[in-house]
C-alpha cells in the first residue's frame, strides 16, 4: 500500500505559472552544494533532522541530494506503518512480508486473499508463509483490503486525463470504512479505520463530512501520527474552503507536534494576507501554541523576529535551534566569507554590519540569559557573530564558555574548532614568527586531517579557501610574494621571470618553517612543473640546448610520451587520427627535444638538409594549439583547453603562433629538389597562413559565442594558389585533392 | 479610366488588408473560462484562432516526464480555432536515458484525451521549450517525431538567442515558428526592464533576416513585479499591480517603478520584510508599437499572426481596446 498524502492539495498549490518564466524560487540545478561550501556553519551539528530541509537553502528546500522539492509524499511514513503492524501481529507475518503487503502489494494478491473461499494459487501459496486463519491476520487482510480501495484515488496515473479529472470512489466504499470504525473494537486497528475515513473522505471531495466526523471523533483517538496526519487533511480542506488563518494554525500544530511532518506543514503553510496571519495567532491558547505559529512563519519571514517571539513564550522550544541556523546562515552568506567581489563587500557593507550587529545583540542576550535548551549553541553562534563583527576577544569568551556543555560528538567538536580557527586567523593583521603559533595545527587540521576524517555534513571547505584567501593578501601586502602564490596561485605569476626563481629558490631551500610547509604542500606547483615551465618556454623560442637542461630537471615529466609522432605532417589537422595511427617510434617530452637537437645538428652541417628542415617543421608545428602534441604543452603552469579562447591571451599567443613551424617549412622548400618536395612545402605553408588568419580574425574576441559567422570557411591562401599553378601534375597535389576539401573546393568551384 | 482606379483601389486595399497580421493570444490559465470582457476583446479584434495552454511536461521524483496542471474546461470555445500549446520544461530534455518516442506517444495521447472528453477538433499544436545546446539532440528529435505521430500542423516557439545563434542551437522542424519578442533581460532588482528592454533587442533584431524558418511574433501584454531582498530576487509576482498596494502603508513608493517595504507583512500570500523591494515591469502602449515598427524593419516577410501574451483581464485593462490592431497594422 502506497500512502499519498495530500497529493492533490499539493499539487493545486504548485500550480506554477510557466510559459514565461518556469521558476519562480531562485532555483539551481545542483542542491544545495554552494551553500555547502560557502559556509562555515554546520546546523546539522545542533539541530534536529527533523529540520534539516528547512536549513537557509539556495532551493526551496535544503537538500545536499539534489531534490530542492519535498519528495516524501508516498514514502514519508513507510517505516513507521511496517513498525506498527509488526508490534500489531507479534511475528505472526515476517517484516519481509509485512512489507510486500503494506508498500507493495498489488490489489489483486489483497483481494484474493480477503474474498477467495475456494483456495486459488494465490491463496495457496501465501497459505504456506502466514496462518491465514488467524484472527490478527485477518483483520490485517480486510483492513488493507478496504485501503487500498481508497488508495486507487489517492493515487493517479499522471498520464491519464480522465483520471486526472474524474477519480472517485464509490460513495458505498466510504460508508464502509466509516461503519468499520463504528464496529471494529481493538484500539490500534480502530485508529487506523478512523484514519481510513477522513482520507476517504478527502479524495472523495467529502469536505463536510471529513470536518464533522473529526469534530466528532477528535477527542477519542491517540495524538500520534495518524491524528497529525488527518489534521493535516483538514488544514488542507480549511484552505480549499479559504479559511487561511484556521489552516496556517492547523499546519502550525503539524509542524510543531508532528516531526516528520515539519516539511509538510512548512510547505503547506501560507497565509495570505496580515489579517488572517493576526487571526492564526489568536486561535494560539497557549505559549507553545503561539510559538509553533511563530516557528512555522519563521521559515518564510523573518528569522530574526520569529527568534525574539518564541523566545519570549518558550525559551526552552526546540524550534529555535533551526531559526538561529537560518540566522546564522544568512548572516554569513552576507559577510566577506562569502563575497569576493570587494567592490560588492563595500556596496552592503554598512547594512550588514548594521544588520550583524542587530542579530548579535539578540543571539548574545539569549546566549547570556542561558534559558533555552542548548545554551552551548547561543554561545557557538554568539561567537561566530563576534567574528563577523570583529569583537575577537569576546568571541573566544563565548567559545570558552561553548565548550563546558558542548554535546561530545564530532561534528560539534569540529564546528567549534572551525570557528576558534576562524577567529584566531582573523586577529593576525600581520603575520609574525610568533602569531603564526596560533593557526599552525589547525591550518594542519583543516587542510590535511579533516578530508581523512569524513565527517558527514561538517561545511569546512569554505574555510579552508576562505583562510588560503586571507593568507595569501596578507603576504601580499607584507611584499612576500612567493608565500602570496603559495596560499593561492595566481595565473600571472611565472610571467614575472623574478617571481620564478623567487618560487624555484623557495622550493629548493631546506629547513622551511611550519608555515612554510603548510603553504607549500597546499600549492600544487612544484620544482619539476617549473623547470617543466622553462622547458617549454625554451622550446617556442627554439632555443633547445636550454630546453633539455630544463627538461633534464622535470622528474617523471620528461619521460611523458606523445600520443602521435610529433615529426609527422599530414594534409588534415586531426589529432585524434595522428593519435591512432601506428607507431614505430614513440617519442617522450626529452626524446622529442634531443631529436630536434640533433636534426638541427644535421642541417647545420648540411645533412639531409631537406627532410630535417621538414621534420623540425613538423614538430614545431605540431606543439602549437593545431598539432598533435598539444600535450607537450599542456602542463601545469599553462594549463589546457579545447579551445585558444580558454587560455589567457598572452599563452593563446605563444600556443598558436606557428612562425617558427613556418620558417623551417619556409628553409625546406629553398632547398626542395623535387616537384613533390616543393609542393608538400607548399601546402603546409598554407595551414601556418591559415592559422595566421584565424588568429588575427578573432582576436579580439573573447569567447566563442562571440564569433559572428560571416560564412568565410577558407580563403585561397597563397600556398593554394602556387600549389594549383604550378604543381598540379604532382602525386601530392592529387593527395590533397583527395582530403583537403576545401583545396577540392578551391580548385574546382562550389558544389550543389 | 475610373474603372480602373476604382480596381487600383480596391486592390490596394485589399492587398494591404491581406498584408495585415491576424490578431491572437495564448491563453494561460489552468481552467478555461473567458469572462466577458475577455470575449469583447476576441470578437473586436476579429480573433480566430486561441493558442491555449493545455499541459506543462516537467520531470517527477523519478525523473519521467509528467504532464503537469492539464487545463481543464469550465466553458466551450466557441467559434475559436483552438491550437494546443504544450510548454516542455528545458530538464525534460536535458534528463538522461529519455525515451523520446515514448514521450512523443504519451504527449500525443493525453492532447487527444482533453480534446476528445471537451469535443475540441484541431489542426495544429504548439510546442514551448527554452531549449539549450545541451538538450538540443533530444528536443530536435522530439519535434521530427512528433510530427510525424501527430500528422498535425507543428509550429514551435523561438526565443531570441536561437534566432541569432541558429546555427549552434539549430532550427526545430516545425511548419512555423513563434519569435518571442519578451523576456529580454535578466530579472533583477537593477533598473532595467527584464520583459522588454530595446537596447538589448536591437543586438538581435538584424539576425531575423537571416533566420531560414517562416516565424509568427509573440509580443507580451503581461506585467509582473520582482520581489528582492538585498539585491536578490526571490520572486516573480504574476497578476499584481501598483494599484494593488499603492494605498498600502507598508509599502512606499521610491521611483515610478520601485516600492518599498516599510514593515513585515503578508500581501497576497508573500511575505515582504522589511526593506525588501517590488518592482513593477509593464509594457505600455507605446513599447508595443515600438516593437511592431522595429519587427516590421527587420523581418524578411510579413507574419501572418501576432500572438499576444496573454489574455486576461488583469492585461487588457491596460489598453485601449484597438492597441492590437494598432500594433498589427504596422507590420
Amino acid at each position: 500500500m502506497k500512502i499519498t498524502f495530500l497529493r492533490k492539495l499539493v499539487l493545486a498549490f504548485s500550480t506554477a505559472l510557466l510559459f514565461v518564466y518556469s521558476i519562480i524560487y531562485a532555483c539551481s540545478d545542483n542542491g544545495d552544494w554552494g551553500i555547502f561550501f560557502d559556509s562555515n556553519f554546520t546546523p546539522e551539528a545542533f539541530v534536529d533532522q527533523s529540520y534539516t530541509p528547512l536549513f537557509l537553502s539556495s532551493d526551496f528546500f535544503y537538500s545536499n541530494d539534489y531534490n530542492q522539492f519535498d519528495n516524501g509524499h508516498v514514502s514519508r511514513f513507510n517505516d513507521e506503518i511496517v513498525a506498527d503492524w509488526s508490534t500489531f501481529l507479534d511475528g505472526k507475518i515476517k517484516n519481509e512480508d509485512l512489507k510486500f503487503f503494506l508498500l507493495d502489494s498489488s490489489a489483486t494478491t489483497v483481494d484474493n486473499l480477503y474474498l477467495n473461499t475456494s483456495k486459488n494459487a494465490v491463496v495457496k501459496n501465501w497459505a504456506t508463509k502466514i496462518n491465514l486463519k488467524d484472527p490478527k491476520t485477518k483483520d490485517f487482510i480486510e483492513f488493507l483490503y478496504v485501503a487500498q480501495k481508497i488508495e486507487t484515488v489517492s493515487t493517479n496515473n499522471s498520464w491519464d486525463y480522465e483520471a486526472e479529472t474524474i477519480k472517485r470512489n464509490d460513495p458505498k466504499w466510504v460508508t464502509a470504512i466509516a461503519n468499520k470504525y463504528a464496529k471494529t473494537k481493538d484500539s490500534f486497528l480502530k485508529n487506523r479505520y478512523w484514519f481510513q475515513v477522513i482520507k476517504s473522505c478527502f479524495y472523495n471531495n467529502m469536505y463536510d463530512s471529513a470536518v464533522s466526523f473529526f469534530q466528532k471523533t477528535e477527542n477519542a483517538v491517540p495524538k500520534n501520527t495518524l491524528y497529525y496526519r488527518a489534521l493535516s487533511y483538514l488544514a488542507g480542506i480549511e484552505y480549499k474552503n479559504k479559511n487561511y488563518a484556521k489552516s496556517n494554525y492547523m499546519y502550525s500544530q503539524v509542524f510543531d507536534k508532528c516531526p516528520s511532518m515539519r516539511i509538510v506543514a512548512a510547505y503547506c503553510f501560507h497565509p495570505q494576507e496580515n489579517a488572517d496571519w493576526n487571526q492564526s495567532l489568536a486561535m494560539a491558547k497557549t505559549n507553545a501554541d503561539k510559538a509553533a505559529l511563530w516557528a512555522v512563519q519563521g521559515y518564510y519571514a523573518d528569522e530574526h523576529v520569529a527568534i525574539e517571539k518564541i523566545y519570549d513564550l518558550q525559551p526552552e522550544s526546540q524550534h529555535l535551534d533551526y531559526l538561529l541556523s537560518r540566522l546564522i546562515n544568512l548572516r554569513e552568506s552576507k559577510g566577506a566569507f562569502y563575497e569576493t567581489d570587494k567592490k560588492v563587500i563595500e556596496k552592503y557593507k554598512k547594512t550588514n554590519d548594521s544588520l550583524a550587529k542587530i542579530d548579535l545583540e539578540l543571539v548574545a542576550r539569549i546566549a547570556t540569559a542561558e534559558k533555552t535548551s542548548k545554551p552551548y549553541l547561543w554561545h557557538i553562534a554568539a561567537g561566530y557573530l563576534d567574528t563577523m563583527n570583529r569583537n575577537y576577544a569576546q568571541a573566544d569568551k563565548n567559545y570558552d564558555k561553548a565548550a563546558n556543555k558542548l554535546p561530545n560528538t564530532i561534528l560539534a567538536n569540529n564546528q567549534l574548532r572551525l570557528l576558534r580557527f576562524i577567529n584566531n586567523l582573523n586577529k593576525i593583521k600581520n603575520i609574525t614568527i610568533e602569531n603564526q603559533k596560533t593557526i599552525i595545527a589547525d591550518l594542519n587540521w583543516l587542510y590535511y586531517e579533516i578530508a581523512k576524517e569524513k565527517t558527514e555534513n561538517f561545511r569546512y571547505n569554505n574555510a579552508t579557501n576562505w583562510s588560503k584567501t586571507y593568507l595569501s593578501d596578507l603576504y601580499k601586502n607584507q611584499k612576500n610574494v612567493v608565500m602570496s602564490e603559495l596560499f593561492a596561485r595566481n595565473q600571472d605569476f611565472y610571467d614575472n621571470e623574478t617571481n620564478l626563481q623567487a618560487m624555484k629558490t623557495f622550493l629548493s631551500k631546506e629547513n622551511k618553517t611550519a608555515l612554510e610547509k603548510i603553504a607549500q604542500n597546499s600549492y600544487n606547483v612544484s620544482l619539476a612543473d617549473i623547470n617543466n615551465y622553462q622547458a617549454v618556454l625554451a622550446t617556442y623560442q627554439n632555443k633547445i640546448p636550454e630546453a633539455i637542461a630544463f627538461m633534464q630537471q622535470t622528474d617523471s615529466i620528461q619521460h611523458f610520451q606523445f600520443y602521435g609522432n610529433p615529426f609527422n605532417g599530414n594534409i588534415k589537422d586531426c589529432h585524434d587520427c595522428d593519435h591512432v595511427t601506428y607507431q614505430k617510434r614513440k617519442y617522450s617530452n626529452i626524446e622529442f627535444l634531443n631529436t630536434i637537437a640533433e636534426m638541427q645538428d644535421k642541417v647545420a652541417k648540411k645533412e639531409a638538409v631537406y627532410s630535417n628542415n621538414l621534420l623540425l617543421a613538423n614538430a614545431f608545428y605540431n606543439i602549437t594549439h593545431f598539432g598533435n602534441g598539444r600535450t607537450f604543452q599542456e602542463i601545469n603552469i599553462i594549463g589546457s583547453g579545447s579551445s585558444p579562447y580558454e587560455y589567457k591571451d598572452k599563452t593563446r599567443e605563444m600556443i598558436t603562433n606557428c612562425s617558427v613551424a613556418k620558417k623551417y617549412y619556409e628553409q625546406a622548400l629553398a632547398v626542395a629538389s623535387t616537384d613533390e618536395q616543393k609542393a608538400k612545402c607548399i601546402y603546409m605553408l598554407s595551414k601556418c597562413e591559415r592559422n595566421e588568419y584565424y588568429n588575427n580574425k578573432f582576436k579580439t574576441v573573447k569567447n566563442y559565442w562571440e564569433m559572428d559567422d560571416d560564412g568565410i570557411n577558407f580563403l585561397a591562401w597563397n600556398g593554394f594558389k602556387k600549389l594549383k599553378t604550378n604543381y598540379s601534375k604532382t602525386k601530392f597535389y592529387q593527395e590533397v585533392i583527395a582530403e583537403c576539401g576545401y583545396f577540392d573546393m578551391y580548385v574546382s568551384g562550389p558544389r550543389n | 479610366m475610373k474603372k480602373a482606379a476604382i480596381l487600383l483601389i480596391f486592390l490596394f486595399f485589399s492587398c494591404q488588408n491581406q498584408d495585415q497580421p491576424d490578431i491572437s493570444f495564448y491563453y494561460w490559465k489552468t481552467i478555461f473560462k473567458l469572462s466577458s470582457s475577455e470575449k469583447i476583446i476576441l470578437s473586436d479584434n476579429k480573433v480566430t484562432k486561441l493558442y491555449l495552454r493545455y499541459f506543462d511536461i516537467s520531470l517527477d521524483k523519478y525523473n519521467q516526464p509528467f504532464p503537469e496542471s492539464p487545463i481543464h474546461f469550465d466553458q466551450k470555445p466557441i467559434n475559436l480555432q483552438i491550437i494546443p500549446v504544450i510548454y516542455i520544461k528545458n530538464q525534460v530534455f536535458s534528463s538522461k536515458n529519455l525515451d523520446i518516442s515514448d514521450l512523443v506517444s504519451k504527449t500525443i495521447t493525453f492532447i487527444n484525451q482533453i480534446n476528445s472528453k471537451n469535443k475540441i477538433e484541431i489542426q495544429e499544436i504548439q510546442i514551448d521549450c527554452d531549449w539549450t545546446l545541451n538538450s538540443k539532440e533530444n528536443y530536435l528529435k522530439f519535434i521530427e517525431d512528433f510530427k510525424q505521430v501527430s500528422d498535425k500542423k507543428l509550429s514551435a516557439t523561438i526565443r531570441l538567442h536561437q534566432i541569432k545563434y541558429f546555427k549552434q542551437t539549430k532550427i526545430p522542424n516545425v511548419d512555423k515558428g513563434v519569435l518571442m519578442y519578451y523576456n529580454m533581460g535578466k530579472i533583477a532588482a537593477d533598473s532595467g526592464n527584464s520583459i522588454y528592454d530595446k537596447k538589448i533587442a536591437n543586438r538581435y533584431l538584424e539576425s531575423l533576416k537571416k533566420y531560414p524558418l517562416s516565424i509568427n511574433v509573440a509580443l507580451p501584454i503581461y506585467s509582473w513585479a520582482i520581489h528582492s531582498r538585498e539585491n536578490k530576487v526571490l520572486g516573480l509576482k504574476n497578476k499584481f499591480a501598483v494599484s494593488d498596494i499603492k494605498k498600502d502603508t507598508n509599502f512606499v513608493r521610491i521611483s515610478a517603478a520601485f516600492f518599498k517595504v516599510k514593515n513585515n507583512n503578508y500581501k497576497k500570500g508573500t511575505f515582504y520584510k522589511k526593506n525588501d523591494l517590488l518592482k513593477f515591469e509593464a509594457i505600455s502602449s507605446t513599447d508595443l508599437l515600438e516593437m511592431a515598427y522595429d519587427l516590421k524593419q527587420n523581418l524578411k516577410e510579413v507574419p501572418n499572426e501576432i500572438i499576444f501574451y496573454d489574455l486576461d483581464d488583469f492585461n487588457t485593462n491596460h489598453y485601449e481596446n484597438n492597441i492590437f490592431t494598432q500594433v498589427s497594422s504596422r507590420f
